[in-house]
């Protein structure tokens, strides 16, 4: 969407924005000011998309000079150290700390802050030599992170094998009670071993990370890939230029029939999106200059080549509920059967299309966009329409092993990431080996990226990111907060109730 | 009670009456769990917290009449149950003069296999439980075969009063077995049956390797204590691998009738740490209690 003159007095007078979120929101509106038409091409009718919320950019912003998402190749680092930062590769866990605490104030992405942090486990494991004091170096090292990189889109992975320091690491985020960074275990059954395996998931039912993802489906689609920001896959030593998304709960809106859907609306609207992106990555490719000049590239943290771009997915189950509305059934999505075959039409429309459109700058995917399940980070009121992803509604929940059957074969399409997230009763803490059953469960039947917390902590993965209860509630008293996160937690809570998900006892 | 809970349930022939099925349960032995709870038990223990999976309904069409939804019907002579007209408010079981329910549901062991082929991947496994499920050892043998063939493993819940003879071929194809000692020598007070066993039983299935845990409630004056921790501890120090977990005794939950029979009999938190110590002391490796 585009700005107007009048948000930039609005983000300098605001009384919820720290110093930095007003830098940071004035960018953005800068990045916003100019006309999309002039500058990237976008014809009338991708802007009237924009302009009517069926297709949601995110804010990202029309003269895009970095990509969205950066996922730097972290071991460079230690081999090579980094010449522009003037950095030698490190020789103990003090000076790879510190030079990692360095090097991530120089990533760029969607927010400025890093998305990606590094397998923190395998880039610090070489380094462990006394677990006692290493452990208050790395507690150290996390709350930093925690308290700079304010942005709980930070996203740090471990595993799949188990390491001293992937368990040092758990120690501490639970002991941190921390909302970053954000973090994945990239798990495998046949490589994590159980018990690490079990630590992690209590660690999840605590804190609400690490969350898992089935790393044996990732590499056998992606390759080397990390999970990065909330969930996403992307291509490790590259990222993802964009991520605009379809509200499919807008598009729905004002159709006749669910053929008029699938056959007229949209097909139109997602192709103006898929066109859509191919100017916004020429533009950060051929005008930006961002692959010419930062110091990532040049030094092999990151190399162009491994660049793909991402295809967002919004509220699903608000577009099959009003088309069972319109064929007179008060089913919901989640329970219905008719329901989940209008949702598998709906996205295999959406599918068909990305996976036609020949891409650009994107050799290392095949030259395809890949369908990402995007969850929701943005305040707008057309988002109490359009539930994240394709999961089911809050209050519509089926049964938890109905619900992970369902939910399931919808992760096969998002290749770029998609994730569901239960609730937890608190007798899982005691059980935390039929907490893992159930991740287990969940892979085994095709999905991707499974959640557990504990219902009633206080760190609580709004959609993909995690925010504290407590500080969310402070934005709703008008307070500033640290984290941009909160106050999308805040929007996002309003909007989907997340704090209200069904608490799960007994498969309930 | 036990004669005709026994014809009852010879005339079920190849079915069983089941009280509730947990698809996934975090309580019932080691990781996730679905839990099959029997209907019929050969004891009716002060404390039961299962009350309405004691006996078989007896079509006395009380429920029938004072369902406030209408969820229970009487059709050709069977009670039968609306599971989406009730909103489960437990009025049925409250009511029951015959510690019944009317939300039994009959199923073959072909029908029980298929619900767990759903759960099948997301399981470590199934319980069967209760009421007392070795009353129906055939029908249970027979599922456990089945469960078998999915790489699942089988448990039996039970509270150790059955006759080990009658049980080979369950015990053959059951992985373990969760067991409770009510009591040692005041079974009768306790259970109000006269039912035995429990403690030879106990030590048989230790001999084979087939206990996963032992349990026993704590409740004061209806059981020897004491004597009971003192002689069930004796007997697992030589299996540090078998759980014995103490529970103390609680009363939310039950009928009026129930809680007054307890009221003066719950143990205080600091005796059953206090017991647990002692087993502990005697040389249980896996010591657990539940407050």
């Amino acid at each position: 969407m585009r700005s107007v003159m009048k948000d930039i007095l609005d983000v300098a007078t605001s009384k919820s924005s720290t110093y930095q979120q007003k830098l940071f929101n004035m960018a953005n509106v800068a990045e916003r000011l100019v006309d999309p038409r002039e500058v990237l091409g976008y014809t009338d009718e991708e802007m009237m998309y924009i302009e009517n919320d069926m297709i949601c950019d995110l804010n990202e912003g029309y003269v895009p000079y970095r990509p969205r998402y950066i996922v730097p190749d972290y071991y460079v680092l230690l081999s090579k150290g980094c010449k522009f930062l003037k950095l030698d590769p490190p020789t103990d866990l003090d000076e790879l700390l510190d030079s990692l605490l360095i090097l991530y104030s120089h990533v760029p992405s969607i927010t400025s802050f890093p998305v990606f942090i590094g397998d923190l486990d395998k880039l610090m494991e070489p380094f462990i030599s006394d677990e006692k004091t290493d452990y208050i170096k790395i507690k150290r090292f996390l709350n930093h992170i925690d308290k700079t990189i304010v942005d709980s889109f930070c996203h740090a992975d471990i595993g799949p094998e188990k390491t001293r320091a992937g368990e040092l690491i758990l120690k501490a985020i639970v002991e941190l009670e921390n909302p970053t960074p954000n973090m994945t275990i990239r798990y495998d059954k046949d490589i994590t071993p159980r018990d690490f395996a079990l630590m992690a998931a209590e660690a999840c039912l605590r804190v609400s990370k690490p969350s898992f993802s089935n790393n044996k489906k990732y590499e056998n689609e992606m390759g080397d890939h990390r999970i990065v920001s909330c969930y996403n896959a992307l291509p490790h030593g590259g990222g993802a230029y964009t991520l605009p998304r379809l509200r499919l709960g807008t598009i729905v809106k004002g159709v006749k029939s669910l053929d008029e859907l699938l056959n007229h609306r949209l097909p139109k609207v997602t192709n103006a999106m898929a066109t859509m992106m191919d100017k916004r990555v020429s533009f950060i490719v051929e005008k930006s200059n961002f692959f010419e000049t930062s110091f990532l590239v040049k030094e092999g943290f990151i190399s162009r080549e491994n660049f793909s771009a991402m295809f967002g997915v919004v509220g699903l189950a608000d577009a099959v509920n009003y088309i069972l509305k319109l064929e007179g059934s008060e089913e919901k999505f989640g329970t219905s059967k008719r329901g989940d075959e209008i949702g598998h039409s709906i996205l295999n429309v959406v599918d068909c299309i990305a996976s036609k459109h020949e891409a650009v700058y994107c050799e290392r995917t095949n030259n395809r966009y890949l369908l990402h399940a995007q969850v929701g980070a943005n305040l707008s009121e057309e988002d109490k329409d359009n539930t994240p992803a394709h999961r089911i509604t809050v209050g519509d929940e089926p049964i938890l092993p109905i619900h992970i059957k369902q939910a399931a074969p919808f992760h096969e399409y998002f290749t770029s990431g998609t994730g569901d997230l239960f609730a937890l009763d608190q007798t899982y803490l005691d059980h935390v080996d039929a907490v893992l059953d159930i991740i287990q469960g969940s892979f085994a039947s095709g999905a991707r990226y499974i959640t557990t917390y504990l219902h009633n902590t206080d760190l609580v993965r709004v959609t993909g990111y995690l925010v504290k209860k407590s500080e969310v509630m402070q934005v709703g008293n008008g307070e500033p907060v640290l984290r941009d996160t909160e106050l999308m937690g805040f929007g996002t809570n309003s909007n989907a109730h997340v704090f209200e998900r069904r608490v799960r006892k007994d498969g309930k | 009670m036990l004669t005709y809970l026994r014809e009852e349930l010879e005339k079920m022939e190849n079915k069983a009456v089941i009280n509730k099925i947990i698809p996934f349960s975090n309580v019932d032995g080691p990781g996730n769990r679905v839990a099959i709870f029997f209907q019929g038990c050969n004891a009716n223990c002060i404390y039961c917290h299962n009350h309405e999976t004691i006996n078989m309904c007896t079509t006395c069409l009380i429920c029938v009449k004072k369902c406030p939804v209408g969820a229970i019907t009487f059709i050709n002579g069977k009670v039968n149950y609306d599971e989406k007209k009730c909103i489960e408010c437990d009025t049925c079981i409250k009511i029951c003069p015959n510690s019944s329910s009317p939300r039994t549901k009959e199923y073959t062991v072909e029908e029980l296999f298929e619900i767990i082929q759903e759960y099948k991947l997301f399981i470590s496994g199934i319980t069967v439980s209760g009421g007392e499920a070795t009353l129906r050892a055939d029908f249970i043998t027979e599922l456990f075969k089945k469960v078998k063939t999915l790489g699942l493993t089988s448990f039996v819940d039970t509270n150790g009063f059955f006759n080990k003879n009658d049980l080979s071929n369950l015990i053959q194809v059951t992985d373990k077995f969760m067991v409770d000692i009510k009591a040692v020598s005041q079974i009768k007070t306790l259970c109000r049956s006269s039912l035995e066993n429990n403690l030879e039983n106990l030590k048989y299935l230790l001999k084979l390797d087939k206990v996963y845990e032992v349990r026993t409630v704590i409740i004061e004056e209806y059981m020897d204590i004491e004597n009971t921790i003192n002689v069930v501890s004796n007997i697992l120090k030589d299996y540090p691998e078998v759980i014995y977990k103490l529970i103390r005794v609680h009363s939310s939950g039950l009928s009026q009738k129930q809680k007054q029979l307890m009221e003066k009999h719950i143990p205080s938190k600091e005796y059953v740490k206090e017991l647990a110590g002692k087993v502990q002391k005697i040389g249980v490796k896996k010591v657990e209690y539940i407050l």
